[in-house]
């Protein structure tokens, strides 16, 4: 009677139960598969003109093996001169910002002087993308001979890595931030060396920045089209006169450069930092990106890189905006190439203003180039 | 004879000169000149570029007070109000609009002509910027603008009721040319 009774009601109950359980597994390892696939790196093909290969722990050893670890690229010209440091993905939800830097690190060849590239500055937050978005992990970019894919990562360091954060940040320089800023490379400089993970990252940017001898830093963002400092260059005070001949150079490209002055009570930030720290010239800039801006459509790899939105040419329209957003979209190549314009400007007028510490940057990709025969023109094949 | 035809040429190449260097309708400056802006925009530091490529001898001062002015001959205005460049200076946009008020006043006085330049575009309009416009147009002798500064016709209409000679360029860097002829000499 009793085994009656088992075979009636718990058999079929326990059957459902392993089938349940059986798929929540299946379901779990293929999320949790995906999730790894966040943590695999693209590959970068330097060009041949790369002198050296060096990790951000090379500056800094506490950094080693942990995930704030990253490449720094250092090209050398075989004559002595200035020296420039360019970063990217210091926000890895900024796309142009990281692939400026890939497109430099895959093309240039520098005779005089030296640039050291970190092109995922903060290596930690590509690694995860910002929860409740929808944000695609990857986009990709045809090349000559197959596609190359790229991470969309996150502002903020991953929480696996550096967690938990507190109610209110308060960053080495001081300054009273909102808790989650405590995961925000761009707000943690000068860093701490005894700090978390993310001040030691900026600590060890700040060692490339003394032990390197840098004379500038270009740090390469992107901002929401909503925000004001767009199409724009932040430039610490000592900077004023380099960002005012950069603003007039860019006009030869035809591009207009908003200059944006950097507040000195606005502290963590590269702009301020790299500047009242180690005495460099700084300035950062901004293109638009609509896929991390908040009015957006649906996200997708193509809003990253072709940039077309259902609602940002209707909030252009309606003067919502900082930026004409046209119905064909700012594509990623178009950002990358005003990038790129920004950097060859800088360079130029760098060079005007301290001629004793020329530098002579060859091969980067001419803007106007980059936007006629896309990205993938400049990139090395994926194989 | 060979002489005076030598010292007659020369006149009439310098006369000439004289006639194709400047331009009639547009008004001189002297130099040395101060240069600072009225909105602490950052557009200030490109006419710090400009006037030197131009080789004038100027001095930048954004926070520049009447006594600042003291010995110097011509006062330069770069319009358009900043909140990045307020806050990085400071104050607000009332302490801003005081403090270019009592520069204008002091030039009034000391009879120092005002050049007024808008190189910031579309972009360094608004509410906030056309105050600075407002305030200044009165009393500049010129006005330099960016194209696109002007794509409502403000400056237009400003300068044809003040009867100031406005310069429309297309893009900053071709604001060199009238700064350079409006001092040269």
């Amino acid at each position: 009677m009793r085994l009656r009774l088992i075979k009636k009601f718990f058999f079929p109950r326990l059957s459902l139960t392993i089938v349940l359980l059986i798929l929540t597994l299946i379901i779990a390892f293929l999320a949790g598969k995906e999730f790894l696939v966040q943590r695999q790196s693209e590959p970068i093909f330097p060009s041949s003109g790369l002198s050296y290969h060096k990790k951000l722990s090379d500056y800094f050893p506490a950094l080693r093996n942990t995930w704030g670890d990253t490449d720094v690229y250092i090209f050398e010209g075989k004559e002595p001169g200035g020296c420039i440091l360019i970063t990217g993905g210091t926000h890895p939800n900024e796309p142009a910002g990281f692939l400026t830097a890939v497109i430099l690190i895959e093309n240039i060849f520098v005779d005089k002087g030296k640039v050291v590239i970190i092109p995922r500055a903060n290596a930690s937050a590509f690694t995860h993308s910002d929860p409740q978005e929808g944000s695609p992990q990857r986009f990709f970019i045809s090349t000559a001979k197959g596609k190359r894919f790229f991470r969309l990562g996150s502002r903020l360091t991953n929480p696996i890595h550096q967690w938990p954060d507190p109610a209110i940040y308060i960053n080495p320089s001081g300054q009273k931030l909102s808790g989650s800023e405590v995961r925000n490379l761009n707000r943690c400089y000068p860093g701490r060396p005894d700090g978390l993970l993310t001040e030691k990252i900026a600590f060890a940017i700040m060692e490339v920045i003394r032990q390197e001898k840098i004379d500038l830093g270009i740090d390469v963002h992107e901002s929401a089209p909503e925000y004001p400092v767009i199409n724009a260059l932040v430039f610490h005070e000592n900077s004023s006169e380099l960002a005012a001949l950069v603003a007039i150079n860019m006009e030869s490209f035809g591009l207009k450069l908003r200059l944006e002055a950097s507040p000195p009570n606005l502290r963590g930030l590269s702009h301020r930092e790299w500047g009242d720290a180690a005495g460099i010239l700084a300035v950062l800039i901004e293109t638009p990106n609509a896929s991390h801006g908040r009015l957006k459509g649906k996200p997708s790899p193509d809003l990253i890189v072709e940039g077309i939105d259902k609602f940002y040419p209707r909030a252009s329209r309606s003067g919502r905006l900082f930026v004409d957003y046209p119905e064909t979209g700012i594509p990623l190549k178009d950002r990358v190439g005003r990038h790129l314009a920004s950097i060859i400007s800088l360079v130029e007028s760098f060079n005007e203003l301290y001629p004793s510490k020329k530098i002579k940057i060859n091969n980067i990709p001419d803007p106007n180039e980059v936007a006629l025969k896309g990205l993938g023109f400049f990139l090395h094949s994926p194989s | 004879m060979e002489i005076k035809k030598t010292i007659t040429s020369s006149l009439m190449f310098f006369l000439f000169y004289l006639f194709a260097a400047s331009s009639p309708d547009l008004p001189k400056f002297s130099q040395p000149a101060l240069i600072t802006s009225a909105g602490q925009n950052a557009e200030v530091q490109m006419v710090a570029v400009l006037a030197k490529r131009a080789g004038i001898d100027h001095i930048l001062n954004k926070m520049a007070t009447g006594q600042d002015l003291e010995g110097y001959k011509s006062l330069l205005l770069v319009l358009g109000a900043s909140l990045k460049g307020l806050g990085a200076a400071g104050i607000d946009i009332n302490k801003e609009l005081e403090r270019v008020k009592s520069l204008i006043e002091f030039s009034r006085q000391k009879d120092i002509p005002i050049l007024c330049l808008h190189l910031g575009g579309e972009e360094r309009r608004g509410a906030q910027s056309d105050q600075f416009i407002k305030a200044c147009l009165p009393a500049a002798k010129m006005v330099i603008v960016v194209k696109s500064g002007n794509k409502d016709g403000l400056f237009t209409r400003m300068c044809q009721d003040l009867g100031i000679p406005l310069v429309e360029v297309e893009k900053i860097s071709d604001a060199l040319e009238p700064l350079k002829n409006s001092f040269s000499k």
